[in-house]
């Protein structure tokens, strides 16, 4: 009962709060589509939380992606033994300094006086579910080995059949509870995803990178006028 | 030629006291609320002084602006991969502390007090915190008038010698009036990662989209005039407008039509997009001549088939003839940008000062000697000519010499024309003034009115996109902006 609301009831759910509400909160009501900086206010302890957390998250989250979308790649890689555990303490690194990094956080939400003036409740939601996140990945990292080889026989055949609409609990459901909490934790981040400031992790930058520096608009077409 | 039409403002520097009207006024207006107490779209400096935020001039430790590397026009805030490295923490942004906790009064309690022995006060109250504070330890204009402190004005970059503003007799103020600059080469828009930021095609003001910023706040600290301000309540940034809801409407910009010493002008200028690159890569003494350069002369018929080729209209066209800007900023050459050195080709002028006139160096407010067609050497007058080529020219004393000594005899010429001597007009030639020139500019500077000041064309936006115009709404942010849950 537990493992289908985990593995069926919530990634279901939280799939269609992303894609409903998600359009609706960017069409509606872009204003409100931003991380929600506080360095102005606050930059010190910023600093140590915002830099471990994003840089361990980014790239932890890059692994759990790739591990998703090209499990061909990373099977070549880990072949190989010493590359294998490489990545394997290279992660459980990054994850160490993402924990790090969001306890950081918790901590400057908690004490610094200015920054209390920007906290909402949402805040505190995030980033106690983002530590539990961090923590029982940290957890499973040390003591479910090794998680590079096991993810894509179970998890990423898990997901695939989610997105198929044949899920196949069977994949994930011998785990052991951390990973479970792992694994609801996750889709719960995605289902209270578009309601958050979260949403700005779904915003890259990429179209900055080609475009010329300095950008004119017009309120009609110039083209047009010259004809 | 890409001739682009721009709303231009010059401000002179002569005639501003100081009064902050302007920036009330905008204040008033655009930034009387929660998340932009601290923002002063509109500020007045004394300079000498460090000015607002604290050392918005020190580049080395905002890092705004441009930099000339390898004949490459470079942020000096770093590339795009620089960009996307430090998108979760900026080493170079403003913080509060630059600018200051702003504040307000509890002044219920000199009401509501117990009553005691003692006159009730109104304490300072945080606008962030709403806790009280024991010390104001900042404002948005904290140096005033310490144009001769050790502690604020000695710390201006602009003063080559410090020891100036120590000597009673030597010491000089004046005050410097800032708004955006709205740039021709904008710093805040190349180091956007969203994109929001843009420069209207049809009249050169650049904006900020509220609804495409991301809050990434690279632009307050690429802006080297810290002129884009983080607003901590919406998580975006903002800046001046240039009122544009006003301006388009033909009416002036409120700070210029509160404006005490009435020292703004606002007008058309035509410039010629195509060569702005190459004027920003120019060393720096060349800046300000490769800027003027670029201002194409509304009257030659080649540039008004330019302009009208790309959309500008004959109302905008007949603006620009008599557009006060342009007979200071390119046909006389009497304003200069502010700090060009900082390669975004700023936008506003300014008229430098000769105030206090004609007091030489060589004794307390000993009168240099006037009149009678002789110009006292530069070198004598109270505002020293390296600092203002600081300002204004990116150090090139010969330009801010050239403008001083064009305000020095326009005032002979004037002064002997009021008092019935017969005027010498050698006076104005040898500075390529003329007559009629002088006529012209002492009509603006002195007894000019408001439309002789302000020719600003309304926009017409309604010919430009009627279907889109109907059914349009007014003005205002209308979704309250407020995050998640």
């Amino acid at each position: 009962m537990l493992d289908n609301f985990i593995f069926i009831g919530l990634p279901y759910g939280a799939l269609a709060l992303f894609l409903f509400v998600l359009p609706y909160r960017y069409f509606s009501n872009r204003l409100t589509w931003t991380p929600f900086s506080s360095q102005f206010l606050e930059r010190k302890t910023l600093y140590w939380g915002a830099m471990a957390w994003h840089f361990g998250i980014v790239t932890v989250l890059l692994a759990h992606l790739t591990g998703f979308l090209a499990p061909r790649l990373v099977e070549a890689i880990i072949s190989n033994q010493a590359f294998f555990l490489a990545l394997e303490n290279i992660s459980l690194g990054l994850g160490l300094l993402a924990l790090f990094g969001s306890v950081v956080l918790l901590f400057r939400r908690a004490t610094a006086e200015r920054i209390k003036a920007v906290t909402r409740i949402a805040d505190w939601l995030i980033l106690l579910l983002l530590i539990a996140q961090a923590a029982t990945g940290v957890y499973i990292s040390v003591y479910v080995r090794w998680g590079y080889q096991w993810y894509h026989y179970t998890a990423v055949p898990y997901l695939y059949s989610l997105l198929t609409f044949h899920p196949q609990i069977e994949y994930v459901s011998d785990f052991p509870f951390f990973f479970k909490l792992h694994v609801a934790g996750a889709f719960l981040i995605l289902g209270i995803l578009p309601f958050t400031k979260l949403v700005h992790l779904l915003y890259l930058p990429v179209g900055f990178l080609k475009d010329p520096q300095i950008l004119y608009r017009w309120n009609f077409d110039p083209k047009e006028k010259q004809g | 030629m890409d001739v682009r039409a721009q709303i231009v403002m010059v401000f002179n520097l002569d005639k501003c006291i100081g009064c902050h009207t302007c920036s009330i006024s905008c204040k008033n207006i655009w930034t009387d609320r929660k998340g932009a107490e601290y923002a002063w779209w509109n500020n007045v400096e004394t300079k000498p002084g460090i000015g607002f935020p604290k050392q918005w001039e020190d580049q080395g430790k905002y890092k705004g602006g441009f930099a000339v590397k390898n004949g490459e026009l470079k942020l000096k805030l770093g590339g795009k991969f620089a960009t996307l490295l430090s998108m979760f923490y900026q080493p170079n942004m403003p913080k509060l502390e630059d600018y200051y906790e702003p504040f307000d009064f509890d002044y219920s309690n000199l009401y509501n007090a117990a009553e005691s022995d003692d006159q009730p006060v109104a304490d300072a109250i945080s606008q962030i915190t709403g806790k009280r504070m024991d010390t104001i330890s900042g404002g948005p204009n904290w140096d005033d008038d310490l144009s001769g402190s050790p502690v604020y004005a000695a710390e201006d970059l602009n003063l080559e010698d410090r020891k100036i503003i120590e000597e009673y007799g030597k010491i000089f103020m004046l005050y410097l009036p800032r708004i955006c600059n709205h740039c021709l080469h904008a710093a805040c828009m190349a180091s956007c990662p969203s994109k929001a930021i843009y420069k209207r095609g049809e009249d050169g003001i650049v904006l900020i989209d509220q609804n495409v910023c991301k809050g990434w706040r690279f632009c307050t600290s690429a802006c080297p005039y810290k002129k884009v301000y983080f607003n901590w309540h919406t998580g975006k940034s903002e800046k001046c407008i240039f009122c544009y809801p006003r301006v388009e409407t033909g009416q002036c910009n409120a700070c210029v039509q509160s404006c005490v010493g009435k020292i703004r002008y606002v007008g058309v200028l035509l410039y010629d997009a195509s060569q702005v690159g190459n004027a920003l890569i120019k060393p720096d003494a060349d800046l300000v001549q490769a800027q003027r350069a670029l201002i194409l002369d509304p009257k030659d018929r080649a540039v008004q088939e330019g302009a009208r080729a790309n959309g500008v209209s004959d109302a905008w066209l007949k603006a620009a003839i008599s557009s006060p800007v342009y007979t200071l900023v390119k046909e006389y050459g009497l304003a200069l940008p502010l700090h060009p050195e900082f390669r975004t080709m700023p936008m506003t002028y300014y008229i430098p000062p000769l105030s206090p006139v004609l007091a030489s160096k060589t004794g307390a407010y000993e009168l240099a000697e006037h009149g009678h067609g002789t110009i006292p050497p530069i070198e004598t007058l109270r505002v020293p000519i390296g600092y203002l080529s600081s300002l204004f020219s990116a150090g090139n004393q010969e330009i801010v010499s050239d403008v001083l000594k064009k305000l020095i005899a326009l005032r002979q010429y004037m002064r002997q024309q009021n008092l019935g001597e017969s005027p010498d007009e050698k006076v104005l030639r040898d500075v390529s003034l003329d007559p009629e020139a002088a006529a012209r500019l002492h009509r603006l500077f002195a007894i000019g009115g408001f439309n002789e000041r302000n020719v600003i064309p309304p926009q017409q936006r309604e010919e430009h996109e009627p279907a889109g115009r109907k059914g349009g709404r007014g003005f205002g942010i209308l979704v309250k902006p407020k995050g998640g849950i």
